[in-house]
């Protein structure tokens, strides 16, 4: 088995330690290495996580203005809601004067008819009444009157 | 007899062959190079630019699937190198960071995961890149030249100034720590995976079946702390260096 193990250490040519030719080379190959890998990985790659990262920021920034102006937006309907409301709120207390008013006047008017009414209807109780009177006293007169001719007779009568 | 018997099997599918310091040369002029480290180096570049390419083939904004996946592990690179180097400084640095970081993970975990010693080739055997010396001081030397270059672009000469600071004495432990820094890189993960890969085969070697798992599941572990702390490190030694004396990164 042990035959297996060989330690060429101890050889003119070879052992762990040979260093020759194949340190350069390596080192040569590995810029190369470095190079290409340069050019074919680390470039496009390092790019595209680059620009994802610039992609995702810029979104980001553009949600957030966006968010703002949202919000701006918001803001600016409130006002303008809470502007036509109170022009609202305004105009239902003008109609609601103006309702008043009107109704209040032709309260007023109707009185005032109604007073001229009143009045026209009492006078012409008053008017009634005189005439009746009047044509009461006339009767009375009449027969007055004939009374008197019967009881004193007509030539006393003037 | 018996017993001898299921040995001579398991010896003759050599699955459980170890051989260090044994390497597959190949020749280029009047150099020798390991080419067992660049078959497997070969292959774990692969798998990263194969899932590379998966990955960014059709980009999307809202990521799906394998893109979710490889953004993920950018993130994680990302996030790594950020820690170590700050926010203002870190992004020319995450290809290299990242780089080291992958490689030597995906390296390690190919070698815990993919029974590369079925495949035979003439001399040595293959493993995981990390395992060979030449690959981990290569990324060590680097990484040190990373932060030489981070210092000196970012303070000029000044950059060696610092090394008398707070206090002039500091300079001989200063000039020590660049030495030592590229060799303790080089040395924990060279040692780590390659000890982690002797300790499985020779476990495999002793009971083959099922015993071995248990090592094998915190080797892969290991090669993941192990990748971590390397790009860490390095990392943090990038940081270090452009660090000004307010000390006011690490954000």
């Amino acid at each position: 088995m042990t035959q297996c193990i060989l330690l060429a250490a101890e050889t003119a040519e070879g052992g762990l330690f040979d260093i020759n030719a194949t340190l350069p080379l390596m080192a040569i190959q590995f810029l190369l290495l470095a190079t290409i890998l340069n050019i074919l990985f680390y470039k496009p790659l390092g790019k595209a996580i680059d620009d994802r990262a610039n992609y995702v920021q810029g979104q980001l920034d553009q949600a957030k203005k966006q968010k703002q102006e949202a919000i701006a937006l918001a803001q600016k309907y409130e006002q303008e809601l809470k502007e036509v409301r109170k022009q609202s709120q305004g105009i239902i207390a003008t109609a609601q004067s103006e309702a008043q008013k009107i109704v209040s006047d032709q309260v007023q008017q109707a009185q005032q008819e109604v007073i001229v009414e009143r009045q026209k209807a009492s006078d012409q109780i008053e008017a009634e009444r005189v005439a009746a009177l009047s044509s009461l006293e006339q009767e009375v007169t009449t027969l007055t009157r004939q009374i008197l001719e019967k009881v004193v007779g007509l030539e006393f009568v003037k | 007899m018996e017993l001898a018997n299921t040995i001579n099997l398991f010896n003759s599918v050599n699955l459980a062959a170890i051989e260090v310091g044994e390497h597959f040369y190949w020749e280029i002029g009047k150099y020798k190079i390991h080419g067992q480290v660049f078959l497997s180096s070969w292959f774990v570049i692969g798998v990263l630019l194969i899932a590379s390419f998966v990955a960014t083939r059709n980009v999307q904004r809202i990521p799906t699937g394998f893109q979710n996946f490889m953004e993920y592990v950018l993130d994680f690179l990302r996030g790594l190198a950020k820690e170590q180097i700050g926010e203002k400084e870190y992004r020319p640095w995450v290809p290299f960071i990242g780089t080291l970081f992958l490689f030597i993970f995906v390296s390690n975990w190919a070698g815990a995961l993919i029974p590369w010693k079925l495949i035979e080739i003439p001399e040595g055997e293959l493993s995981a890149p990390t395992v060979d010396i030449n690959t981990t001081v290569a990324f060590a030397l680097l990484t040190s030249l990373a932060y030489f270059y981070a210092g000196i672009s970012k303070k000029g000469l000044g950059y060696f100034a610092d090394y008398a600071q707070p206090s002039p004495i500091m300079v001989p432990f200063r000039a020590i720590e660049d030495f030592t820094r590229p060799l303790s890189l080089s040395f924990r993960l060279f040692g780590n995976i390659l000890a982690d890969e002797l300790a499985v085969g020779v476990l495999v070697l002793l009971v083959p079946l099922i015993v071995p798992l248990p090592l094998m599941v915190l080797g892969l572990f290991t090669s993941a702390i192990q990748a971590l702390i390397f790009a860490t490190l390095a990392a943090s030694y990038i940081g270090e260096a452009m660090e000004t004396h307010g000390g006011e990164h690490h954000d």
